[in-house]
C-alpha cells in the first residue's frame, strides 16, 4: 500500500492517480483510494481507467461501517451515531471520522490481497494528525473496542513493511523545508519512514543563450529594445526559478532521499502523463 | 444561537473581503495584492492570512505573530498592515484569553487529553482564534478594509458559522448528557434506567454501549472538556460575537479565487454553493493565470525578422504555454459562467516573475481596475 501525502495544491491527487495508472500498466491492476466525493480522482484518472479500481471512501459510510461491529448491529450503530448528543459531538470531534476512514482503508487492503492500494491522503497538517490517531487513541482510550481498532490499525496498516509513504512537494525552498519537517515528524510520530519524495512541477532549465540574446537585443537602440528588456526579465525570472529549484533539491540529495522529479506543465497533466514521467524517472 | 444572528453594525467597522478558493490557485498572493493596491490608494488595510505561507510572510517582511505588523511596501505610507498568526500557538493563546481569571479550570483543561489532541488536530480552531485577533484589530477603528485569506480548503468558509455552532453545542443538551454519561459509565449495568420502562431501558442500553465503545477515559475527558468550556460559555459567545458580526454583516463580501485547472473550478463551484447556504452570494470570481491574449512584447518580438534561434525558441515556448493556459481558462470561463451565472468573473494574467514580492506588486496593479467590483457594496 502506498500513502500519498503533501500539502494542499501540490498535485497529490494527480500523482496518486499516476502511481495507480503505472501499477495497472505494470502488473495489470491497482486501486486508487480517494476520500471525499471522488470527483478529483475520477477526473485525474480520465483515460487511464484500465485496470484501475477507483475506491471512494465517504466519512459517514465509513463511520457507519466501522461502528457496526462495535455496537453489534447496523441498526444499533445507526441509533448510536444518530443520538441527539452524539451527532454534534461527532461533528466537533474530528478524530472519530478519521479513525473510521483509516479503518476503512485497512479493510479495503485486507479485502484485496495482492493488489497495491494507492491512497490519496488529505493535505499535510491533516494527514499527520490522521496517522497519529491510532497511537494517540491507544494512549487516550486505555481499553474498549475503539482501543482495539487503534491497535489493529497500528499493527496491520501503519506498520513498516506494510505501507510505503510518498510525499509530494514542490521545488521551492520553503515548501521543501516544510516537507523535510514533515518527513522527520512522520518518522518520529508514526515510526514510518518516508520512502520517496516526489518533486512536482520542476521547471525546465531553458537554453541560457536566449537570455544572453535578449539582453543583447535590449541594449540595441530601436523599437524592440523595450520589448527585449521585458523578455529578458521574464527569462531571468524563469532561470532564477529553475536555479532555485535545483538548489532547493540539494539538501534532499545530501540526506540521501530517493527522489522522483516531474516537470512543470502549464495545464493539468493526466494520470497517463504522470505514469509516463514516473517511468522515465525509473519507477516502479 | 439568537445572539449570533444579530449582526449589529458598529461605527468604525471596516469593510471585510473574504477570499476563498482551493489550494495552489494563488489565493494568498492575490489577497495580498488586493490589500496592497487598496493601501496604495490611501485606504488603511489589514491583510489577514489564516493559513500563513511563510514565503509570502518573509517576502513581505512580516513575522508570523499574533500581533498586527506594518508591512513596509513602497507607496503604502504605512497604511498596509498584516496579521499572520502562527497556527501552532494560537489555541493556547485563545484558551488563556477564555480562562482569564480562572487558573484552576485552565490547568484542568490543559491536562485534559482530549483537549491536548484537539489543540494540534482540530480544524477550525485556528480560524476561530485568528478571527478573534481580527475582531480585536478591527475594534481599534484603525482599518478601513480587512482582507481575509482563508485556508485552502473547501471547508474554509465554514468557520464563519463555527462560533455559533460551538456556542450552541456548549449550551445544549450534549454537555448535560455527556456529564451524565461520564458519571454513569463506571456502573456495570444501567439498572436505574431499566425501571423506567422499555424506552428508558433502550436509552440506557445505548448509552452503555456508547460508553463501552469509547472506553472509560474518552468519555470522562470529553465530558470534562465540555464542562470546563461550558463554564466560560458566556465569555466565549462574547468573544466570538464580534467576529461573527464582521463576517456575516452587510459590510462583508466574499471573493472566490480560482486558476484554470479543473480542481480549482470544482472547488469554487463547491464554495459558491456553500456560500449560498449561508445566504451570501460571491461578490466576484478571480481567475489567476488566465491571460486572454499574447503579451505585447511577445507579439512585437515575433514579428521581427532577425531573431536568434534561441530567442525564437524561447518565444515559442512562452507562447505555447500561454496558449495552453488560455485554452484551459476559456473552457473554465464557459463552465463557470454557466454554473455561477450571477457571479462576475475577472481574469487576471499569469505573472512571469520569481520573487514573491514582485508577483504581489504586479498583481496589485492588475487588480486596481477591479477594486470597486471586489469590495462590499
Amino acid at each position: 500500500m502506498v500513502l500519498v501525502l503533501g500539502k494542499g495544491g501540490v498535485g497529490k491527487t494527480t500523482v496518486a492517480a499516476g502511481l495507480a495508472a503505472l501499477d495497472a500498466e505494470t502488473v495489470g491492476m491497482s486501486t486508487l483510494v480517494e476520500m471525499g466525493d471522488g470527483i478529483a480522482g475520477r477526473r485525474a484518472l480520465a483515460g487511464a481507467r484500465k485496470g484501475v479500481e477507483h475506491l471512494v471512501l465517504q466519512p459517514d459510510e465509513c463511520l457507519q461501517r466501522g461502528a457496526t461491529p462495535i455496537f453489534g448491529s447496523a441498526v444499533l450503530a445507526k441509533l448510536a451515531l444518530g443520538n441527539f448528543a452524539m451527532k454534534p459531538l461527532l461533528r466537533a470531534a474530528p478524530a472519530i471520522r478519521e479513525l473510521a476512514m483509516l479503518d476503512a482503508v485497512r479493510r479495503a487492503a485486507t479485502e484485496r490481497p495482492g493488489v497495491r492500494l494507492v491512497v490519496d491522503m488529505p493535505a499535510t497538517g491533516h494527514s499527520v494528525a490522521w496517522l497519529r490517531i491510532p497511537k494517540q487513541g491507544r494512549a487516550l482510550l486505555g481499553e474498549g473496542p475503539l482501543f482495539d481498532m487503534c491497535e489493529q490499525l497500528s499493527r496491520e496498516l501503519l506498520a513498516p513493511g506494510r505501507v510505503s509513504l510518498v510525499v509530494v512537494t514542490l521545488p521551492e525552498p520553503l515548501v521543501l523545508e516544510e516537507t523535510l519537517e514533515l518527513c522527520a515528524q512522520l518518522t518520529a510520530e508514526t515510526g514510518l519512514p518516508v520512502d520517496r519524495i516526489l518533486v512536482n512541477r520542476v521547471p525546465s532549465a531553458e537554453d541560457p543563450a536566449a537570455l544572453v540574446d535578449a539582453r543583447a537585443l535590449a541594449e540595441k537602440p530601436g523599437p524592440l529594445a523595450e520589448h527585449a528588456k521585458t523578455l529578458a526579465s521574464v527569462l531571468a525570472a524563469r532561470q532564477a526559478a529553475a536555479a532555485a529549484a535545483a538548489d532547493a533539491l540539494a539538501p534532499l540529495s545530501r540526506e540521501g532521499r530517493a527522489l522522483w522529479r516531474l516537470p512543470l506543465c502549464p495545464v493539468d497533466p493526466s494520470a497517463r502523463d504522470v505514469a509516463r514521467w514516473l517511468r522515465a524517472e525509473g519507477a516502479p | 444561537m439568537t445572539a449570533q444572528r444579530v449582526h449589529t453594525r458598529r461605527a468604525g467597522d471596516p469593510l471585510v473581503v473574504v477570499c476563498a478558493g482551493g489550494g495552489g490557485v494563488g489565493k494568498t498572493t492575490t489577497s495580498a495584492a488586493l490589500a496592497l493596491g487598496l493601501a496604495r490608494q490611501g485606504r488603511s488595510t489589514l491583510i489577514v492570512t489564516i493559513d500563513p505561507a511563510r514565503r509570502l510572510a518573509s517576502a513581505m517582511g512580516v513575522a508570523l505573530s499574533d500581533a498586527v505588523t506594518t508591512v513596509p511596501f513602497a507607496g503604502t505610507n504605512g497604511r498596509l498592515a498584516a496579521l499572520m498568526p502562527d497556527p501552532r500557538r494560537s489555541m493556547h493563546a485563545f484558551v488563556d484569553q477564555l480562562f482569564e481569571g480562572e487558573p484552576a479550570a485552565r490547568e484542568r483543561l490543559r491536562d485534559n487529553r482530549v483537549y491536548q489532541g484537539l489543540a494540534d488536530a482540530a480544524a477550525g480552531v485556528h480560524e476561530l482564534v485568528a478571527l478573534n485577533l481580527v475582531a480585536a484589530a478591527a475594534s481599534t477603528g484603525s482599518f478601513e478594509v480587512v482582507v481575509i485569506d482563508t485556508a485552502p480548503s473547501r471547508q474554509a468558509i465554514d468557520f464563519v458559522t463555527l462560533p455559533g455552532r460551538l456556542a450552541a453545542l456548549l449550551g445544549g443538551k450534549t454537555v448535560a448528557w455527556l456529564s451524565g454519561l461520564a458519571t454513569r459509565s463506571g456502573e456495570k449495568d444501567s439498572t436505574q434506567a431499566r425501571s423506567g420502562g422499555l424506552l428508558a431501558w433502550g436509552k440506557g442500553h445505548l448509552e452503555h454501549l456508547i460508553a463501552r465503545a469509547a472506553g472509560p477515559y474518552l468519555v470522562r475527558d470529553t465530558a470534562g472538556l465540555f464542562i470546563e468550556l461550558a463554564l466560560v460559555r458566556e465569555r466565549f459567545v462574547h468573544l466570538t460575537e464580534r467576529a461573527s458580526a464582521l463576517l456575516l454583516g452587510d459590510r462583508a463580501a466574499y471573493v472566490l479565487v480560482a486558476a484554470p485547472t479543473a480542481a480549482a473550478r470544482d472547488d469554487v463551484i463547491f464554495l459558491a454553493k456553500r456560500l449560498e447556504k449561508l445566504g451570501r452570494a460571491p461578490r466576484a470570481l478571480l481567475m489567476n493565470r488566465a491571460d486572454t491574449r499574447p503579451a505585447p512584447y511577445v507579439t512585437a518580438l515575433r514579428s521581427s525578422a532577425n531573431l536568434s534561434p534561441a530567442l525564437s525558441d524561447a518565444l515559442d515556448v512562452l507562447d505555447e504555454e500561454r496558449k495552453a493556459r488560455g485554452d484551459s481558462a476559456a473552457a473554465m470561463t464557459r463552465d463557470l459562467s454557466r454554473q455561477l451565472p450571477s457571479c462576475p468573473l475577472i481574469r487576471l494574467p499569469f505573472v512571469e516573475a520569481y520573487a514573491a514580492a514582485d508577483v504581489v506588486h504586479a498583481l496589485s496593479l492588475e487588480l486596481e481596475a477591479h477594486h470597486r467590483a471586489l469590495l462590499p457594496q
